[in-house]
């Protein structure tokens, strides 16, 4: 009987018969993967008939907390969607922030997991006692803070949270998201999409359940020492200005900006787009998830929109890697890709393969319905965006995401795709930060720096990496020794963090969480002696269970790798000058760590 | 009384989770006698408590059950209250709620309100000698709300000003 941390239960969904079924989580389930990511991938495992269409009736769609969501340990704000993805056919996961996680913990429920399909739009209210099956047709086609509005005045509740799809799910772009809390997104891998394809518009959660402490007293010391060393950390006051968008400079500043769809590394309008501009012309104000003390997001207003962000990823990509050096024009997309439901890293993705290619001749007007377009055209960037959302003309092929969209064109073009196992990379040029490419190289859900986030090799910290990972090199970020190492480390500290649940900008970039730690604030939330051993052997599990995984859906040692670009293309200014990543000998030794077969 | 500054406030809710985590060694935002609203739409953040009003409407509770504190908190009593609701009917913004047969209103935490220290934006202070507002204007709006909407309808109406500023902000 789980008492303490957990909520000690499971929801299950069925969508067809509009039934519901709550049972008690197994402790032994449970403490073998925590929560959270692991929970879900394992129930994937478990349950999902994994050769089925991602977009019927039969893919599963899992919401999950953690032992420590809503707690008081700041930011324990996250949640993570799983689903076999849409858009690359393998495992599928986003997580998100806000404040959704924490009042889904609320409900007592563990893990919300959502099968079938409804056959008209309907929302899900769940409550402590279940789920109520609520018809929506004034829902379709409102935007994310309009259907939250909606919702809310209907339940008369503002404590309701709400994650909801907006048009792009609803119609079923394969890189849509799930957004809660007005702007948090579940962004990538098109978890909007599976949503969408279930006609479940959005899930509403509203609880009275308190989350309870085995050890309250111990919980508080080790949350207290937590919330100082955030406190004092010597990036606080530049991430609470900036937030990741502190990034922009920073990432130029080294010549892996990505600008131009990755063929250049810096950009020389930098200071027009970055965080600083952004922060001192149109933030407003400070916004935080979840009982967090960095408060590192923002709320804008800008003369016609305002929304809260964006994050680095988006406004690098709406800015250097399509070519646009307008900021208020990043801003606006980012609130219309928030509200419209799209995942942005993919969204300008497809459009800066559009623009690279048409640049080099190897895709004409003609093969898009007579349309062109070059770096940083506004007008035509927004009409992409507005089609992809309502798979409007050629937007109904880019609604495809960049890989599938690449087939019907030559291989020189498709070569130009910024993608692994079929997902968008995100702005971050791997030949200067080579253990982020080892990342995006072997994360479980295709090119994407989440899973590893491996922030130690910019940090410079010589000694502690010949003391963590056996060289100094681990420390420099043009080295490609010692990331594997690297990697294996990080890629279990940001996993931690997804289970547990808490932010990994906190836990794993400001280097905060560690197995100790961890272990100690598990045992008084919980009760449960999680050593900081145990701890590692099953989240080394469980990621032994994603790479399984995803070979039953038809991965091979081959699709660990990088667009050729990283590896024979040098860049050709700035600080990264004439540097290329040799990505196939640093997964070689990351499968040698790991023990896993060729 | 707590003083509240709409402006400041990011959302966090850790005056919230620091309120029912003190009072009652869990966190939950129903044990909670501060509590924080995020209205998405505007994006307006903000937590809702007692102002200690003028017209002190809770103390027309039928069994005199409420009083006031040396600090002007209003201070419930538990063996009297048959929790019949007026309290909670009667404020005009939401900031006295019965749950599970207990009334959450604020207590100031004995004059040391740990909400305060939670809040490292400096949104909320305490402020012994602060002058007490009126809510009768808002009393006649909220009538026929529940306590949610009424937060709501309160932190909209002060949001109205925040957004103002913001304009002026940016212009």
């Amino acid at each position: 009987m789980l008492k303490y941390g957990y909520g000690g239960r499971i929801l299950k969904i069925d969508l067809a018969e509009r039934k519901f079924k709550i049972e008690k989580t197994d402790p032994q389930w449970i403490k073998s993967v925590i929560g959270g990511r692991a929970a879900n991938t394992k129930r994937l495992f478990e349950k999902l008939k994994l050769d089925c269409d991602p977009l019927s009736h039969k893919n599963l769609l899992i919401f999950a907390v953690g032992p420590l969501t809503g707690s008081l340990l700041p930011a324990s704000a996250y949640y993570t969607v799983t689903a076999k993805s849409p858009l690359t056919g393998i495992l599928g996961d986003s997580a998100a922030g806000g404040q959704f996680a924490a009042e889904m913990k609320q409900t007592g429920f563990d893990q919300i997991i959502i099968t079938g399909k409804s056959d008209r739009l309907i929302y899900l209210m769940v409550t402590d006692s279940g789920v109520e099956f609520i018809e929506c047709p004034e829902l379709a086609g409102k935007n994310i803070v309009q259907t939250t509005q909606i919702i809310r005045n209907q339940q008369k509740n503002y404590s309701v949270q709400v994650a909801a799809i907006g048009p792009a799910g609803e119609n079923l772009v394969l890189f849509s998201t799930i957004v809660s809390s007005g702007n948090r997104v579940n962004g990538r891998t098109g978890m909007g999409a599976v949503m969408g394809s279930k006609n479940l518009k959005a899930l509403a959660v509203h609880g009275s359940k308190s989350v309870e402490f085995a050890d309250t007293l111990g919980f508080l010391e080790e949350v207290k020492k937590i919330e100082q060393d955030i406190l004092n950390h010597n990036e606080y006051r530049k991430r609470y200005n900036m937030g990741t968008t502190m990034l922009m400079k920073d990432l130029n500043r080294i010549g892996i900006l990505p600008t131009n769809h990755f063929q250049k590394g810096v950009c020389d309008y930098v200071d027009e787009v970055s965080g600083q501009n952004l922060a001192s012309t149109y933030k407003v104000k400070n916004k935080a998830c979840f009982n967090c003390n960095l408060h590192c997001s923002r709320y804008y207003v800008v003369d016609n929109f305002e929304a809260e962000g964006p994050e680095f990823e988006t406004l690098c990509g709406f800015t250097s890697r399509i070519g646009n050096r307008d900021l208020p024009f990043a801003l606006e997309m980012n609130e219309y890709l928030n509200q419209m439901g799209l995942d942005s890293i993919s969204t300008c993705e497809v459009i800066g393969w559009i623009m690279e290619c048409q640049e080099r001749g190897l895709i004409h007007s003609n093969d898009l319905d007579d349309f062109s377009i070059a770096w940083g055209e506004k007008d035509k960037i927004k009409e992409l965006v507005k089609m992809i959302t309502f798979r409007q003309g050629i937007g109904n092929k880019l609604a495809e995401g960049t890989t599938k969209l690449s087939q019907n064109f030559s291989e020189e073009a498709r070569k130009l795709v910024m993608q692994v196992k079929g997902l968008d990379i995100i702005c971050g040029d791997p030949r200067g930060i080579k253990g982020y490419g080892l990342t995006y190289a072997i994360a479980s859900r295709g090119g994407d720096h989440l899973r590893a986030e491996p922030f130690f090799e910019l940090t410079n910290r010589k000694q502690e990496a010949k003391k963590r990972f056996g060289t100094e090199k681990a420390a420099d970020r043009l080295a490609e020794e010692g990331k594997a190492a690297l990697v294996c480390y990080s890629e279990k500290i940001a996993l931690l963090t997804d289970c547990l649940t808490m932010c990994k900008n906190i836990g794993l970039c400001m280097d905060i969480l560690n197995f100790e730690k961890a272990s100690k604030l598990l045992k008084t939330a919980t009760g449960i002696d999680y050593s900081p051993e145990y701890l590692q052997n099953i989240l080394g599990d469980a990621i032994d269970l994603d790479f399984k995984l995803n070979r039953r859906f038809g991965m091979r040692r081959e699709d660990d790798a990088l667009p050729g670009r990283f590896q024979n293309e040098p860049l050709k200014e700035g600080p990264t000058k004439g540097s290329t990543i040799d990505i196939q000998r640093m997964v070689d030794e990351y499968y040698e760590i790991h023990g896993w077969k060729r | 009384m707590i003083k509240v500054n709409i402006g400041k406030c990011t959302g966090c809710r850790r005056c919230e989770t620091t309120c029912a985590f003190f009072h009652t060694g869990k966190v939950n935002h129903h044990l909670s006698r501060i509590k924080v609203l995020n209205l998405y739409e505007t994006g307006i953040d903000g937590p809702i408590v007692c102002v200690q009003c003028q017209e002190r409407y809770c103390l027309r509770c039928p069994v005199e059950a409420l009083s006031i504190g040396a600090m002007g908190q209003v201070i419930a009593s538990p063996t009297v209250c048959t929790f019949c609701g007026y309290c909670e009917e009667s404020c005009p913004i939401g900031a006295i709620e019965i749950f599970d047969v207990i009334v959450y209103v604020c207590d100031l935490c004995g004059g040391k309100p740990k909400c305060v220290e939670a809040c490292t934006e400096k949104a909320i202070v305490f402020d012994e000698n602060g002058e007490r507002p009126s809510l009768a204007d808002i009393r006649e709006e909220t009538k026929k709300m529940n306590p949610s909407q009424k937060r709501q309808f309160y932190l909209n109406k002060l949001g109205m000003e925040v957004r103002k500023q913001w304009r002026k902000q940016i212009a």
